[in-house]
C-alpha cells in the first residue's frame, strides 16, 4: 500500500473529526499499528485540532461544573450504598454470595468510607444479585469448554469487578490439590508504572477474622488481558479478590481498591 | 485543590481511570470551554448547549475505561463524544418541537440555509466560513449534523462517489486553516 497516498486522501482528518466508517476506521487501525509515521501525522492533526479548539473555547454556564461533580459524587455514593446493603439482604439467607457481601462491608466499613443509609436499596440490589448470578452461570458456561476445566481437581473461581472497577473481570484456576493458581484477566485497565495490579486468597479465620494471602503482583497490558502462574500455597481460600498496590508492595491489601472479586464454587 | 496542578495525559488518563474527583475536576477545568464550543457550534441555544455538556462530562467520567489511548489522544475521544451528543440533541424529537423555526430536516432541503453566516456561528464553524461554498455545505452537513454520505447524496443530488470525495478534500483544507 502506498501510505502517502493513503493519507493525502483525507483519511487521517476523517477518522480523527469522526467522519469514517467503521472500514475505514478498522483499516486505519491495522495500518496505524504498521505504520508509526502515520501515528504521528495523526497525533500532529489531533494536537492542531485541539490547539484550535482551545484558542475558540466558549466558556460554558458556571453551575453546569457544580451539577456534574454532583452528579458523579451522587453516583459513587449510590454504589457504596448497593455493595453494603449486600449485606443487609443476604445475612438471613445462605447466598453463596453471602460471603462476600459480608467480606465487602467489613473491607469497605474498615476503609472507612460508608456511613451512608443501608437500608433503602434491598429492591436495587435483589436484581443486581439476580443479574450477577446470570452472568456468573453464562462465564462459567463458557469456561467449561477451556481444557484446564476438564480436570476434576481445578476449581474455577470467576471475579467480578466492584463498582469502582465495574467492567474489570478474571478468572482464576485453583488446582486444590496441587494448590497451583493460575490467573486470567480477561479485562482489567493497564495501571500506571508506579502501580500494580495484586492477587489475594482470602481465609475466613475462627475468629470471623479475615485473612488475606498474597498470590503475587501482576501487571496487565495495552489489551488488558493476561495469562499467568501465580504463587502457590493456597490450599484453602474462601475467597480471591484483586487490589490495586504500589509497585512491590509488601504489606497487606489497600481494601479501598479493591477491583474484583469471587468465591470459589466448592 | 491546586488549579496549578498539571497532569500529564498519561497521568490525567490513569487517574481518571481511577475514578479520580480532583483529576476530573481539572479535566473540566481544561476542556468544558473546547468542548463548549463543539456542542454550542452544533446546538445554538445555550440553555440546551449546557445541557448537553454536562451529560457529556457525566458521560465522559462513566465512559472512561473504554478510552484506548492507542486510538487517539484523550482531547479527540472527547470531542467525539460531545460533537455526537450534540447531534443526538439536535436530532432529538424534543429539540425540534422546541425549535420549529429552525427545523433541520427543512434545512436538508435548503442546504443553503444552514451554510450562510449566522449569528450562532461558534468555534469550529468559523473555521468552516473559510472553506469555498460547495465543500462548506458538505463539511456542514457530514461533521456539524451527522448526516450520512448516503443521506447527503440524497438531499442534494450530488453522486455518492462525489461527495465522499468532496468531504475527504474539504477535511484537508480544513486541516490546512487548523494548523
Amino acid at each position: 500500500m502506498n501510505i502517502q497516498e493513503y493519507i493525502s486522501g483525507g483519511i487521517v482528518e476523517s477518522y480523527v473529526l469522526g467522519l469514517a466508517s467503521k472500514e475505514e476506521m478498522a483499516e486505519f487501525e491495522q495500518l496505524c499499528s504498521q505504520y508509526p509515521d502515520l501515528v504521528k501525522i495523526r497525533n500532529d492533526f489531533e494536537i492542531a485540532l485541539e490547539n484550535r479548539m482551545f484558542s475558540l473555547a466558549v466558556t460554558p454556564a458556571a453551575e453546569v461544573k457544580e451539577k456534574v461533580m454532583t452528579t458523579i459524587r451522587q453516583q459513587s455514593n449510590f454504589n457504596q450504598t448497593k455493595i453494603i446493603t449486600m449485606e443487609k439482604s443476604t445475612t438471613s439467607s445462605s447466598s453463596p454470595l453471602r460471603w462476600i457481601a459480608a467480606a465487602a462491608v467489613i473491607l469497605l466499613l474498615v476503609s472507612g468510607y460508608f456511613a451512608y443509609n443501608f437500608y433503602s436499596k434491598n429492591k436495587d440490589l435483589k436484581s443486581e444479585l439476580a443479574k450477577s448470578d446470570d452472568d456468573k452461570k453464562q462465564m462459567d458456561d463458557r469456561l467449561k469448554k477451556l481444557e484446564m476445566v476438564s480436570d476434576p481437581n481445578v476449581a474455577v473461581v470467576s471475579l467480578k469487578g466492584t463498582e469502582k472497577a465495574p467492567k474489570s473481570s478474571a478468572n482464576i484456576y485453583w488446582d486444590s490439590t496441587s494448590s497451583n493458581v493460575y490467573l486470567v484477566v480477561k479485562n482489567m485497565p493497564k495501571l500506571p508504572s508506579e502501580k500494580q495490579y495484586q492477587l489475594w486468597a482470602i481465609i475466613n479465620g475462627q475468629d470471623g477474622a479475615l485473612q488475606p494471602t498474597s498470590l503475587g503482583l501482576f501487571d496487565v497490558g495495552d489489551d488488558g488481558k493476561i495469562l499467568l502462574k501465580m504463587d502457590t500455597g493456597a490450599k484453602k481460600a474462601d475467597a480471591f479478590a484483586i487490589t490495586i498496590e504500589s509497585r512491590g508492595n509488601t504489606g497487606g491489601p489497600t481494601l479501598s481498591e479493591l477491583q474484583a472479586m469471587g468465591k470459589p464454587v466448592l | 485543590m491546586n488549579s496549578k496542578t498539571k497532569y500529564s495525559e498519561e497521568e490525567l488518563v490513569a487517574l481518571l481511570q481511577e475514578r479520580n474527583e480532583q483529576a476530573f475536576s481539572y479535566l473540566y477545568d481544561n476542556y468544558s470551554g473546547s468542548l463548549y464550543g463543539i456542542v454550542n457550534s452544533i446546538v445554538p441555544n445555550k440553555e440546551t448547549a449546557n445541557d448537553v455538556l454536562q451529560n457529556v462530562f457525566i458521560n465522559i467520567w462513566r465512559k472512561i475505561e473504554s478510552y484506548d489511548s492507542s486510538k487517539g489522544r484523550l482531547f479527540t475521544w472527547m470531542l467525539n463524544i460531545a460533537r455526537n451528543a450534540a447531534i443526538d440533541e439536535v436530532r432529538s424529537k424534543g429539540y425540534n418541537d422546541s425549535q420549529k423555526n429552525q427545523s433541520l430536516n427543512e434545512n436538508v432541503d435548503i442546504p443553503g440555509a444552514v451554510t450562510g453566516p449566522t449569528v450562532g456561528d461558534v468555534g469550529l464553524k468559523k473555521v468552516l466560513m473559510n472553506l469555498k461554498e460547495e465543500m462548506r455545505v458538505l463539511v456542514d452537513m457530514s461533521y456539524f449534523q451527522g448526516f450520512t454520505h448516503e443521506e447527503i447524496s440524497k438531499a442534494l443530488n450530488i453522486p455518492l462517489g462525489t461527495v465522499k470525495t468532496r468531504i475527504r478534500s474539504a477535511l484537508i483544507q480544513l486541516r490546512t486553516l487548523i494548523q
